[in-house]
């Protein structure tokens, strides 16, 4: 296989100028930390997650559309990966995408587009589109790939439970934020979510999940797909693989941002962690 | 139980835009893009494509897996802009999937391991168009996969797109060659493959400075080159007996009639990025790529 660079013990993300990390960072995020320090803490991960892809963007100018292709192409292979097309349990092989309005959305599209030329049957939920147009242009040759989009999602849970095989999680990511879970269209969709007996993939951050302290009222996603490097809120995930796509970050911001380096197996862009 | 079929009953599906003349069974649309691994002559057999049986007439004989089409310039050009006007692709995406499918078919057929030179190093050569581009792209990928690419890069468009795709190598330590190897013999020293990233499917007529030199210096080279496309300096249909000899092509959405007179070891597909509906219009009869892997090896 490729040579890979000497190994580099991981180190301990470094705090950005202006960033507070509270002590429930160093231990781990704990739900029994108030709910002003755990905010802290996630917010700092999002600090340094923008961060990155602001230099991604600026420094090493890579495109916006670029990237979203970039890791919506790696979440469809680790959708794979996770939901291998002999092993699904329905004849046909179904699979729900449910977009939300921002770039976590445009990155659902994405994958429902790759995850369709590896002849899988997705179906997006996409209620609140952006008018963005960048992301019409996703909406578009999603629609000229023959993928169908819902004009509404059932809250008779059980047709979804019995037509699709599994459901990917495009809707917050780590956008969501107490404001925008709480709002339409994304409550709605989180609250049919919570409710689904079929898995869940989140890509990047488990819908919600963001938006506080971890509670009973999360979703619970199988499969997670972390971009770039893994979320502080991926450290509550305990559902059966996580997969990082993260073969695409240049080694010296993996440097910067404390990512730990990672053995990718062949030219594969997600690692199962 | 309800499927999807059920939510189309009950008036929840929103049908897509379709493309006409496709049977309503989906089932058949599979087995014609699978059909290549999984015997696809069944398919054919069972009758149900009888619409494509008139469109694939046996008696012509072409190299490669039966009825793989191989597309004239005008008819390359036009999917090309069929992709980014009616499909709405971007050049940036499908540059960045095409550059990943030749990264990709090197790391198969020529792995970090088999190089003779001490490190992996290979040299891409890129060109002033989108072929260009598509080099800058796999040299990013070849770089992540471990090998040690160096660019050469003369003529560069001022256009975001080429400025960022350039910018990016840069910051992966990416060196760019200021000039080029004056002798074949330094090329064939310092690495163990030539990536040509010259020119693609709408090259025409006279080979401009200072790829001209290039050629003829690249056709002097022993180590192995790949081409991203057609290879360069070749005419896109006729190709060009005493012209560059590659030993790799990565023929892009489809192969090119120049590909017909590609002598070398590994012809590989790749830019898996086509709608089935593109496909079926142009009845390209492409075979199908293995799992997720973003390219296919035709010979």
């Amino acid at each position: 296989g490729p040579r890979r660079p000497p190994a580099r013990s991981p180190r301990a993300p470094k705090s950005l100028p202006g960033v507070e990390r509270g002590p429930g960072c160093a231990r781990g995020l704990g739900t029994a930390l108030s709910p002003v320090l755990s905010g802290a803490c996630s917010q700092g991960s999002r600090a340094e997650a923008e961060a990155m892809e602001k230099e991604l963007l600026e420094d090493y100018r890579f495109g916006r559309q670029q990237l979203i292709e970039i890791w919506g192409h790696a979440c469809a292979v680790a959708v794979t990966k996770a939901f291998p097309l002999p092993s699904l349990p329905r004849r046909q092989p179904t699979l729900l995408v449910a977009c939300g309005p921002a770039q976590n959305g445009a990155i659902g599209l994405v994958c429902a587009r790759h995850l369709r030329s590896f002849d899988y049957e997705p179906t997006i939920f996409y209620p609140k589109r952006s008018p963005d147009p960048l992301h019409r242009d996703f909406t578009t040759q999603c629609e000229k790939m023959d993928i169908p989009f819902l004009s509404y999602l059932p809250t008779e849970v059980q047709l979804i439970n019995d037509a699709y095989n599994a459901v990917v999680d495009a809707v917050l990511g780590a956008e969501g934020t107490e404001g925008t879970a709480g709002t339409e269209p994304c409550a709605a969709i989180l609250a049919t979510l919570r409710l689904v007996r079929i898995p869940i993939v989140s890509l990047d951050v488990p819908s919600g999940w963001a938006a506080g302290p971890g509670g009973s009222g999360d979703i619970s996603p199988d499969v997670l797909v972390s971009l770039a490097a893994p979320k502080e809120v991926a450290r509550r995930f305990q559902g059966r693989r996580h997969f990082l796509a993260g073969r695409f970050v240049p080694e010296e911001l993996q440097r910067k941002f404390g990512i730990s380096p990672r053995e990718y197996p062949g030219s594969d862009c997600v690692v199962a962690l | 139980m309800p499927g999807p079929r059920a939510l189309l009953g009950l008036g929840l599906l929103v049908a897509a835009a379709r493309a006409g003349g496709r049977c309503r069974e989906r089932g058949w649309s599979w087995s014609w893009n699978r059909g290549w691994n999984r015997g696809w002559e069944r398919g054919w057999e069972r009758g149900r494509c009888l619409p494509h049986r008139a469109m694939h007439s046996p008696g012509t004989a072409r190299p490669g897996p039966a009825g793989l089409r191989f597309l004239g310039q005008e008819e390359a050009q036009a999917i090309d802009q069929e992709l980014f006007t009616e499909y709405r692709f971007s050049v940036e995406q499908l540059m960045e999937l095409a550059g990943l499918s030749c990264a990709t078919a090197i790391a198969k057929a020529y792995p970090p391991s088999s190089f003779t030179t001490s490190q992996p190093a290979v040299l891409v050569v890129c060109g002033p168009g989108n072929n260009g581009g598509d080099g800058l792209v796999c040299a990013r990928h070849l770089k992540m996969f471990g090998y040690q690419p160096t660019v050469y890069y003369p003529k560069r468009p001022s256009k975001p797109l080429f400025e960022g795709l350039t910018t990016q190598c840069k910051k992966m330590d990416i060196p760019f060659l200021p000039e080029f190897p004056a002798e074949a013999e330094f090329i064939d020293e310092l690495y163990g493959l030539v990536v040509d990233a010259i020119f693609g499917f709408s090259f025409t007529g006279a080979v401009r400075e200072p790829f001209g030199s290039i050629l003829s210096t690249l056709e002097r080279v022993t180590v192995p080159i790949a081409s991203i496309d057609i290879p360069s300096g070749w005419d896109v249909e006729k190709g060009k007996a005493d012209g560059l000899q590659p030993d790799m092509l990565i023929s892009l959405t489809a192969p090119k009639k120049a590909a017909m007179h590609f002598t070398g070891r590994y012809h590989f597909l790749g830019g898996r990025f086509v709608p089935p509906a593109l496909q079926e219009k142009y009845a390209l009869n492409l075979p199908a790529y293995p799992g997720t892997d973003c390219v296919l090896q035709l010979t």
